[in-house]
């Protein structure tokens, strides 16, 4: 069926589930998207993110690899200088460590350094966070490590529908993606998406929620928990607007500037952890260019400077929505 | 216990390292035109690397790796491939890169820390000069991946060094290219050291082409100063890769005559016996032996030549130096198809610092 | 579905022969139910079925060797399928009956926060503007990155309070404020002022044809008030013919159409010429070409209050006219206080353009031509 031909279904899909959409989707519209990785073609993904793709587009263009990270990395390199659009899968992103060469000193380089040459309109998916009691090195939050390297995006989608078009908007774009996917949220929530194939804009932040006393800026799983902080807030009487950052490198920091000036508060949340995490470059530019529109510092809510614990202390570590609560009221306080 | 498997590495050589024939020579030495092209090629490659080293010398280039000892190599790689093929480098292959249609200039700007040394004219689908060892392995593979999967009869000519096979990236892009069945050459250029590492101590494997045992792949010796030997393995390869047949690996036997760069000095790990040991070895002399040997060369045409490639590399050289450096705004303006609202405001604070300095 | 597999039958045996089937496809079986003999090397052994369920396939006949470990039979029903390698991921509880919500999202800043970032000013200068009435939308801000500034503020404030509700220019207004300005700017004004006797005019003498006339004398001696001066390139022409411009009072503003070539027409004509423009202003008919080209300007403000003005030169003209309202004054008048009727004369030149001395002969020559018994 021709993209012109088939009609637009709209299904209630979870968050792994609308990237599954997505993937269908981008693979039909665009012959050159291609997708590899471990366990994604046969299997369907371990997380079924990949699941149907072999059937529907073969095994030339839906490829289970052997098991090398920095292979896949470098592959989808390859494939990407001829025109290729990979989309490719770190099953974990606690193993995308060994393709760091790879993605740093290649993928986010090489339309630089051939001077627009050669590009690499390249996606790199991985499942990261913890909170699924799985085993160790599973739970990885690495986002900073990327979000601080010039010539790659960071992108990170908290809802099916966000998941949807921002993957699409991942795989059209023509320079790499990171693309990393809230594990812990993949099918906690279920949303109406149409599959109509519009993507939603990269680098631009989305605000979830208007309030006056507060901006709680937040990405991935932690979206969940904000929002049900800010439902709680909002039975004290304090009205918090929500902004889900989405990009993450680079960042949309007009959005939250716009937010903060209105608010004079603002409360960065994420599961990361706080040393030089992202939520650190968030509070440096609103302290840079809104200093004299808060009415209180600016304050993260984040994990601790540690391993993430094996999942039996996992609770410990993840902020929770009364971290957030306790947070806010600290600000409103001032 | 029974033998289950056996496999076997072979070695190929014609010429004896005074140029004259050890027993019967491939068809390709009865294409003269080639084989003088070949020769061609050597002596340019050369001259223009005596002239980068120059440059570097009196300040006028940054860091350059020497190519000495890699002119056979390179140019048989250069003949062997199609226009069509795609090239991938490590950072030694200047012979190569002439043959596919870099210039002179475009090399020289690269070492010359300008990024537009990588912006080829003439290849623009070969890979550029990869440094961070054996990665470009992995993109070789994705490269031929893309070929296999659109059904295109190309193939892809990967180097690296014998060092570089130590590497995981290697190993993986080997594997890949066998599990997948790749159209890819992989082109070892055992020039026997590794900055200051000998070929002894990188591997305990008898020889480096065996490697391609452990993927499933054919692995080929060939003399890497012996014009003849490495052409027709390149050649076969190629026809094998272009044919749908697969990859191979073929180990081209070397010297590295010079320092790994201009920043290194390998007297202090190599003895000079051991140098001019490899010197009596050297390709270029042997080819231009049996071309005089078998009557298609003479000391005037030796002369002429010189006199050519000088010229062409001092018109390349005044070139690169004519060549302004690009404004500070370029830093910004490659990063992305589109440069980022957010980083918009650094473009505007370079312009605005280096006034003037702004395209 | 669901696969059963042959648990360990004890002793660490590794296989059975399945000697009989007590179930077939398709029934429905309790937990604990017998579904199946099979034989060890010991003895035969009846195996239970360890939950209830639907048989959906069996994975041997009897006489068939199964494995510990190995599946024996099927369960319909939901897949042993987690969707995951490791761990578990918390299910949103699909298919609760309740169709699912659409997202609601805001792509980037909510328009609140956008106005927000619009008017920034800090707390103080903020409260500063609320004391004093004024609304940041009003002002641009003159600090850094457009903050609005306590300077700003007070500066909307006093702009506020002297005019309230500013209204904007429009029309004629507008093009007077602009022209005057422009005048202002070039013209160096010089004003002289006369009283001219009019006591022998015959009764129902039109003023403006009087004085229109009278400027036409004035101009024939001396032309250097009929010309178009060039302040930029300081450069003048002397015209031969004079075009009075007639300010017309309207209640749309002021208009000035020019009266033509004055010198040679006869009176009747003037006249005809007056009136028709005249009218033509009054029915708002008059074409813009008729207000253009006058080489002196003649405002008559004889109909309205005051007497001497030094009204405003028009560029490139050099020269304009200005008369009062005609009254009765008591003047020496051979030799004796007397009362005669008055007209109040004013003379305005351009100063870079005309000596005093041209400009008072002019202005004697107004003042001869109208003190003429008509």
């Amino acid at each position: 069926m021709s993209a012109a031909e088939r009609s637009n279904e709209t299904r209630d899909v979870t968050l792994v589930e609308a990237v599954n959409m997505a993937l269908h989707r981008a693979m039909e519209d665009d012959e050159n998207v291609v997708v590899l990785g471990e366990d994604i073609a046969t299997n369907g993904g371990v997380f079924r993110a990949t699941v149907g793709l072999k059937e529907a587009f073969g095994f030339k263009r839906v490829m289970d690899t052997p098991l090398a990270e920095n292979l896949i990395a470098g592959t989808a390199i390859g494939m990407a200088t001829q025109g290729l659009k990979p989309v490719a899968e770190f099953q974990f992103m606690g193993f995308i460590y060994a393709g760091m060469e790879q993605i740093v000193s290649h993928a986010a380089r090489m339309r630089n350094r051939t001077r627009g040459r050669l590009h690499c309109p390249l996606v790199f998916r991985a499942p990261f966070g913890g909170g699924i009691h799985a085993p160790e090195h599973h739970s990885e939050s690495t986002e900073a490590l990327f979000a601080h390297i010039p010539g790659l995006r960071v992108v990170i989608p908290s809802s099916p529908q966000r998941a949807y078009g921002l993957l699409l908007a991942a795989i059209r774009n023509p320079d790499p993606v990171i693309f990393l996917e809230p594990k812990r949220i993949y099918r906690a929530v279920t949303q109406s998406v149409e599959d109509n194939g519009e993507a939603l804009p990269l680098d631009t932040c989305f605000t979830l929620r208007e309030g006056d006393d507060v901006t709680l800026i937040t990405w991935g799983a932690c979206v969940m928990e904000t929002l049900q902080a800010a439902d709680k807030l909002a039975e004290q009487g304090v009205s918090c607007e929500v902004i889900d950052v989405a990009t993450v490198s680079p960042l949309d920091r007009e959005t939250l500037l716009c937010s903060v000036a209105k608010t004079g508060r603002a409360v960065i949340i994420h599961e990361a952890c706080r040393n030089g995490g992202v939520g650190a470059e968030v509070a440096a530019s609103i302290a840079e260019a809104a200093f004299l529109d808060l009415q209180a510092p600016v304050v993260r809510v984040t994990g601790y400077d540690t391993v993430m614990p094996y999942y039996r202390n996992e609770q410990y570590y993840l902020p929770q929505g009364e971290d957030i609560v306790t947070a806010v009221e600290q600000v409103i306080a001032l | 216990m029974k033998e289950v498997h056996e496999f076997h590495v072979d070695s190929a050589r014609y010429l004896d390292d005074h140029g004259k024939p050890l027993s019967e020579l491939p068809p390709q030495a009865g294409n003269t035109d080639r084989v003088l092209a070949a020769y061609r090629n050597m002596v340019l490659t050369r001259t223009f690397d005596s002239k980068a080293i120059a440059l570097q010398r009196t300040g006028k280039c940054g860091t350059y790796p020497s190519v000495l000892g890699h002119e056979v190599v390179g140019t048989a790689i250069g003949q062997g491939m199609a226009k069509s093929d795609v090239f991938v480098p490590y950072y030694r292959d200047q012979a190569a890169h002439i043959l596919r249609g870099v210039s002179l200039r475009e090399l020289l700007l690269y070492w010359g820390g300008d990024e537009r040394g990588s912006a080829w004219q003439n290849c623009p689908e070969d890979l550029p000069i990869s440094v961070p060892i054996a990665t470009q392995c992995c993109h070789a593979v994705g490269v031929a991946s893309a070929m296999k999967i659109r059904d295109q009869l190309r193939a892809v000519v990967c180097c690296i060094g014998d060092g570089g096979t130590s590497k995981g990236d290697f190993l993986e892009s080997i594997n890949l290219a066998g599990a997948w069945h790749l159209p890819v050459v992989f082109v070892v250029i055992n020039n026997q050291w590794a900055i200051s590492t000998p070929r002894s101590l990188q591997s305990s494997a008898e020889t480096v082409a065996q490697k391609a045992i452990s993927a499933g792949l054919p692995g080929h010796i060939v003399d890497g100063n012996d014009y003849f030997a490495t052409v027709e393995a390149l050649d076969a390869a190629l026809e094998r890769a272009h044919g749908g047949k697969g990859a191979t690996v073929i180990e081209a036997v070397t010297y590295r005559l010079g320092d790994h760069t201009t920043a290194d000095d390998a007297t202090r790990y190599r003895t000079a016996e051991d140098l001019k040991r490899a010197w009596e070895k050297d390709g270029i002399k042997r080819l231009q032996n049996w071309l005089h040997d078998s009557g298609h060369w003479s000391p005037d045409k030796e002369k002429a030549l010189q006199a050519d490639c000088k010229q062409a590399v001092e018109k390349a050289v005044e070139e690169y130096l004519a060549t302004e450096a690009e404004p500070p705004t370029a830093m910004l303006d490659y990063l992305f198809e589109t440069l980022p609202a957010a980083l918009q405001p650094q473009r505007e604070l370079i312009a605005n610092k280096y006034r003037g300095g702004a395209a | 579905m669901k696969n059963f597999k042959l648990p360990d039958l004890g002793e660490g045996l590794p296989e059975a022969e399945i000697v009989e089937w007590h179930i077939k496809v398709g029934d429905a079986v309790e937990a604990d139910q017998v579904l199946v003999s099979v034989e060890t090397a010991k003895a035969i052994v009846e195996v239970p079925s360890p939950q209830a369920g639907t048989i959906a396939k069996l994975y041997g006949e009897p006489g068939d060797i199964i494995h510990t470990g190995e599946p024996l039979l099927a369960f319909e029903g939901a897949g042993d399928d987690t969707g995951t390698v490791v761990g578990e991921l918390k299910s949103s509880g699909k298919g609760d009956g309740q169709g699912a919500q659409k997202d609601q999202f805001i792509v980037g800043a909510a328009a609140s926060s956008k106005r927000a970032r619009a008017n920034r000013a800090t707390p103080g200068v903020r409260a500063l503007a609320e004391r004093l009435g004024v609304s940041l939308e009003t002002i641009k801000g003159s600090g850094p990155g457009g903050l609005i500034t306590t300077d700003d503020v007070h500066k909307q404030a006093s702009h506020q309070k002297q005019l309230g509700d500013a209204e904007p220019l429009r029309g004629t207004r507008r093009t007077m404020a602009k022209n005057m300005a422009l005048s202002h700017a070039q013209v160096v004004p010089v004003s002289i002022f006369e009283d001219v006797d009019v006591g022998d005019w015959k009764k129902g003498t039109d003023t403006t044809m009087r004085l229109v006339q009278a400027i036409g004398k004035a101009c024939d001696a001396v032309p250097e008030l009929n010309c178009w001066f060039d302040g930029d390139n300081l450069s003048r022409q002397l015209l031969s013919e004079v075009h009075v411009g007639i300010a017309v009072d309207t209640p749309e503003g002021l208009f000035v159409p020019v009266l033509r070539d004055i010198t040679h027409r006869n009176l009747k004509d003037l006249r005809k010429g007056l009136e028709n423009l005249r009218e033509a202003v009054a029915t708002r008919k008059i074409p813009p070409k008729e207000m253009q080209g006058a080489t002196i300007t003649l405002s008559n403000f004889g109909t309205m209050t005051g007497q001497y003005a030094n009204p405003i030169v028009s560029p490139p003209q050099v020269a304009i006219v200005g008369a009062g309202r005609i009254r009765e004054k008591v003047v020496p008048y051979d030799g004796a206080a007397t009362i005669r009727r008055i007209l109040p004369l004013s003379l305005t030149f351009d100063h870079r353009a005309a000596t005093g001395g041209e400009a008072s002969r002019f202005l004697g020559a107004l003042v001869d031509a109208l003190q003429k018994a008509g």
